[in-house]
């Protein structure tokens, strides 16, 4: 069942567009990556999600619940972390586990401070002196405290350090292990690489591609190196149909291989190769291509 | 609700203990100069005549000769301190939400909790409407401390007192209505502030100038301070339920279209 689902979804500000015709649809368990880069339409699809903006076209709804109408009863199962986190100065883990126990009519106090244990996050100490890393770790521990059906994080790891950007894609697995469905926006390809089940790539405002990542990887192209024996016989090998050579560099070929690695070790075999090596799917290629069609297009 | 409530608290305690203080020391003051005033007030009035328009104009009625020791004491409850003081804190609370949380960005912690913005919106009202009645519970003792210096028959009775603090909590209810319509409708704290004391400001200046310049007369009616006259309460005895439902009237009609326009507008941060 589609957790999270958009049709048509669009806001505009006056001629400009925020996003369009954004079409989605996320099942439990998923963690879903949403990826451009600044300026691309993420924020004000997730501020759409979140009821914060009127849509000027379309629909949203979660948990089968209207976005913009039924945004509060949305939130109850919805976990949030935007942006750019600015939160209260005076606010400290302490009290505002408080005010969110408050707000959700139960007690997530024991939830929220195992959370700034695992972020080693002191409790106590209010915002005006914490770093912009510390104050993502407490937007986020506001988000995850209440053990949310959906969570949604815009660009979370921003500002944290590498271990707890480790820590945070632990948290966020074990979430989505026991059923929680993740939505995660980024402008950088190799988090959402680490992470996702599924990605979509929004383009000035529009989805250009929502699909799992495991096909993105078959149609992402490797690197591939090759060593022959000779220079003679580099020059003298016909490359196979899915292997496009980039350079030829005396006896190495430098190339990218579109499709399986095993197509090209059958291939290799029967050729006087002293060395190769193929790397992992490149999903930066396809990444850049979008973007590279944008540019094409404007 | 409890949550958002504890938050409000929070941030506007100090502030309205500290402006309830301020308030309180004001009226004490004001009792304790106000006998020196009377004294001088009939040879003032002797020597410089138009002193009389402009006792009138602050009072907000015709005095005609009859300035009262007990008239008088309508004074403490329209001097523009006590006035500046009542309308500066509310001006700085109305205009938190949504005007300040926007413009500080942290409207998103807000939106991201299970409440709609009309119950946000109630929240803030609660504790507004609460905090108006400790700066003015505030006043009333600081009335009660000043005016024991006045000889017992110069003081009026306490139940004109209280109808004169109803007056001005009436006045504080239509002053914070229109600061939240103000509100509702800004993404800048700084801009609503502006344009709230615009409006008080242009309120004030018409009550005041229809008492002098007969053009102005026709547009007193749009002023707010027009309904609040603590001496017509203590020259007649009589509780103003015309006014009072004017002032009322007028700031629920704003509360209600800034809370409508808070639920149904699009906040962006950026």
């Amino acid at each position: 069942m589609a957790i999270l689902e958009t049709r048509k979804l669009g806001k505009r500000y006056g001629a400009k567009v925020g996003v369009e015709d954004v079409d989605l649809e996320i099942d439990a368990g998923t963690i879903f990556g949403f990826l451009g880069p600044n300026g691309a339409g993420k924020t004000t699809a997730i501020r759409l999600l979140l009821g914060f903006l009127r849509p000027t076209a379309g629909d949203a709804r979660i948990l089968g619940m209207d976005c913009w109408r039924q945004s509060h009863r949305i939130k109850r199962d919805v976990g949030y972390l935007a942006g750019d986190v600015r939160l209260y100065p005076w606010l400290t883990v302490n009290n505002a586990l408080s005010i969110f126990s408050g707000a959700h009519g139960r007690d997530l106090r024991a939830a929220g401070l195992s959370l700034a244990e695992r972020f080693a996050l002191d409790p106590e100490k209010p915002v005006r002196k914490m770093s912009r890393g510390m104050r993502q770790k407490l937007g986020l521990i506001l988000a995850l405290a209440h053990d949310s059906k959906l969570i949604v994080l815009d660009e979370p790891t921003s500002g944290l350090d590498p271990l707890m950007q480790l820590s945070l894609a632990d948290l966020l697995r074990e979430r989505a292990a026991a059923g929680s469905t993740v939505f995660f926006s980024s402008h950088t390809l190799s988090e959402v690489e680490q992470l996702c089940d599924r990605v979509a790539i929004v383009r000035a405002g529009r989805i250009v591609t929502n699909e799992p990542l495991d096909d993105m990887r078959r149609r992402a192209r490797r690197r591939v190196e090759i060593r022959f024996s000779s220079e003679a016989a580099a020059a003298a090998a016909v490359p196979p149909d899915r292997l496009e050579i980039i350079e030829r560099e005396g006896d190495r070929w430098h190339a990218e291989l579109s499709g399986e690695a095993g197509d090209l070790t059958s291939w290799l075999a029967g050729r006087p190769v002293r060395d190769f090596t193929i790397g992992p799917p490149d999903l930066e290629t396809i990444f850049h291509a979008f973007y590279r069609r944008r540019r094409h297009t404007a | 609700m409890r949550g958002v409530l504890r938050k409000i608290l929070h941030e506007t305690l100090l502030g309205m203990v500290l402006f309830s203080l301020a308030l309180l020391l004001v009226e004490v003051l004001l009792n304790l100069v106000l006998p020196q005033i009377l004294d001088q007030m009939d040879e003032m009035i002797a020597r410089m005549p138009f002193m009389r328009e402009f006792v009138a104009a602050l009072l907000g009625i015709d005095i005609e000769g009859e300035i009262t020791a007990q008239l008088m004491q309508a004074f403490v409850w329209v001097h523009p301190t006590v006035l500046t003081l009542l309308w500066a804190n509310e001006v700085m609370f109305c205009t938190r939400f949504p005007a300040g949380e926007i413009d500080r960005g942290t409207i998103d912690v807000l939106l991201a909790l299970p409440l709609s913005r009309r119950r946000i919106y109630l929240c803030e009202t609660i504790v507004f409407l609460l905090g108006g009645m400790m700066m003015l519970g505030a006043g009333a003792i600081g009335y009660a401390i000043g005016s024991q210096s006045l000889p017992v028959e110069s003081r009026p009775a306490w139940i004109l007192v209280a109808m004169i603090l109803v007056n001005l909590f009436s006045l504080y209810v239509s002053i914070g209505g229109v600061a939240f319509l103000v509100s509702s409708l800004s993404d800048r704290r700084g801009r609503a502030v502006f344009a709230i004391f615009a409006i008080i400001v242009a309120s004030f200046l018409i009550n005041f100038l229809a008492q002098f310049w007969a053009p102005a007369e026709p547009f007193a009616f749009l002023s707010v301070v027009e309904y609040y006259q603590p001496a017509n309460i203590i020259r007649n005895g009589t509780l103003p339920t015309r006014d009072i439902g004017v002032l009322l009237g007028v700031g629920s009609i704003a509360w209600i279209a800034g809370r409508e326009i808070v639920a149904r507008r699009s906040v962006c941060t950026t």
